[in-house]
């Protein structure tokens, strides 16, 4: 910075590399996206075949995708967003505050999500809508979702 | 990359220098990133929540998004995974004119700027082509319960798509979360390139070139990534799970 002359040291002339080490990152970062873009495909491909081998959402499957979810995303901070190459004690700073706030998050919904799940205690669903579910699941009408069959007049709607 | 060298932790309270080792507009940037994200573990959390009490009828995302430019037959999710390699080539590039800014070199932070660019404005039309997918919707439709103004009651009539009352392919609440989030990031990914672009002219300009160093493409390569990184979210919970 030209126009200030105290002695506090210029970061952002710090943050300057030679052709060399320019070379070495550059490396670094197409290895990450490899890897970014290998895990996207699998997660892709895994997701694809999960309706028809009865993985759609079962727990390991929820686990793997969350867990290669995070590393994508630690994959992002550290090397895309040079969160690795800063001091540890920023490194934490932006870390520590928002792990804890989320993992408190997620604990409250886990938690008070076994309310949420009573039926009797949500906005009522349509019942159509809870037949066609009923009936995709029981696997006949498969791709027909889109209520052309017959549908039996619901003898009372619940909405209000 | 020699960003920072760890230094005595003594030595870094003492003053005359910043104990981060880095500038104020890039520690006001992750913070800025730090409040941002926060708000969208909210959403994604709240969405969470929502979609664990209606899980009988929540729609199954291969179910809704089948579509491919150009193409006829059903495709489950390979448009959204073109999008995320869009983007996270997108991501790439950004972090290649952050080296380039790093060694000086203005044509290269000219060429993985305007590439970032152009991905971050194919994966905006990207979105703008799944919602108007999602909410034209397919052409048979499907049942459902719809309010009569005139009758005052509940009629039986086929939607189709979706909007903020009623969804075809499940319960309003997903077409609800869907548009809230991926609009919300839409949005940030929009911002992106409307700043991106910005900082685009003044490296054309040469404003980096005089000033010394490219410290702008780094503030606006932080925002960037932050944007995939929600995208990696978003992808997985709205679309694998």
């Amino acid at each position: 910075m030209s126009e200030f002359h105290d002695d506090y040291p210029s970061y952002e002339h710090m943050a300057h590399h030679s052709e060399e080490e320019g070379k070495k990152a550059r490396r670094t970062l197409w290895n990450v996206f490899w890897i970014m873009l290998a895990i996207t495909v699998f997660e892709l491909i895994i997701g694809s075949m999960a309706p028809s081998h009865g993985w759609s959402g079962t727990l390991w499957l929820k686990v793997l995708f969350i867990g290669l979810t995070i590393a994508k995303a630690a994959a992002i901070v550290m090397w895309f967003m040079h969160l690795g190459h800063e001091v540890k004690f920023f490194k934490y700073i932006v870390l520590v505050p928002y792990v804890l706030f989320m993992s408190y998050t997620i604990f409250i919904i886990l938690d008070e999500g076994v309310y949420s799940s009573d039926q009797e205690n949500r906005t009522k669903v349509d019942p159509i809508l809870i037949k066609q579910q009923r009936d995709l699941k029981a696997g006949h009408g498969h791709h027909e979702q889109s209520g052309s069959e017959h549908h039996e007049k619901p003898t009372e709607t619940s909405h209000h | 990359m020699s960003h920072s060298t760890e230094i005595d932790s003594k030595q870094a309270w003492d003053g005359g220098q910043s104990p981060f080792r880095i500038s104020y507009g890039k520690m006001m940037m992750w913070f800025f990133l730090i409040s941002d994200a926060l708000t969208f573990g909210g959403l994604l959390v709240s969405y969470g929540f929502i979609r664990h009490k209606y899980a009988d009828v929540w729609p199954k995302a291969e179910n809704v998004f089948t579509h491919f430019p150009f193409v006829e037959q059903h495709l489950p999710l390979a448009y959204v995974g073109l999008m995320t390699f869009i983007l996270i080539m997108s991501s790439v590039t950004m972090v290649l004119a952050v080296e380039a800014g790093h060694r000086n070199d203005k044509q290269k932070v000219i060429l993985w700027m305007f590439w970032t660019i152009v991905g971050g404005a194919t994966f905006v039309g990207s979105q703008a082509w799944e919602w108007y997918h999602f909410i034209v919707g397919t052409e048979t439709g499907a049942l459902r319960h719809v309010w009569s103004q005139e009758l005052g009651t509940y009629v039986e009539q086929t939607v189709y798509g979706a909007n903020m009352t009623v969804n075809e392919y499940g319960v309003p609440q997903f077409a609800n979360y869907f548009f809230f989030i991926t609009g919300f990031h839409g949005f940030h990914v929009f911002s992106g390139v409307v700043i991106n672009f910005i900082i685009f002219l003044n490296v054309l300009k040469g404003t980096y070139e005089k000033r010394g160093h490219y410290e702008m493409v780094e503030k606006v390569g932080l925002y960037w990534h932050f944007v995939d990184l929600v995208w990696v979210f978003v992808f997985t919970f709205f679309y694998l799970l």
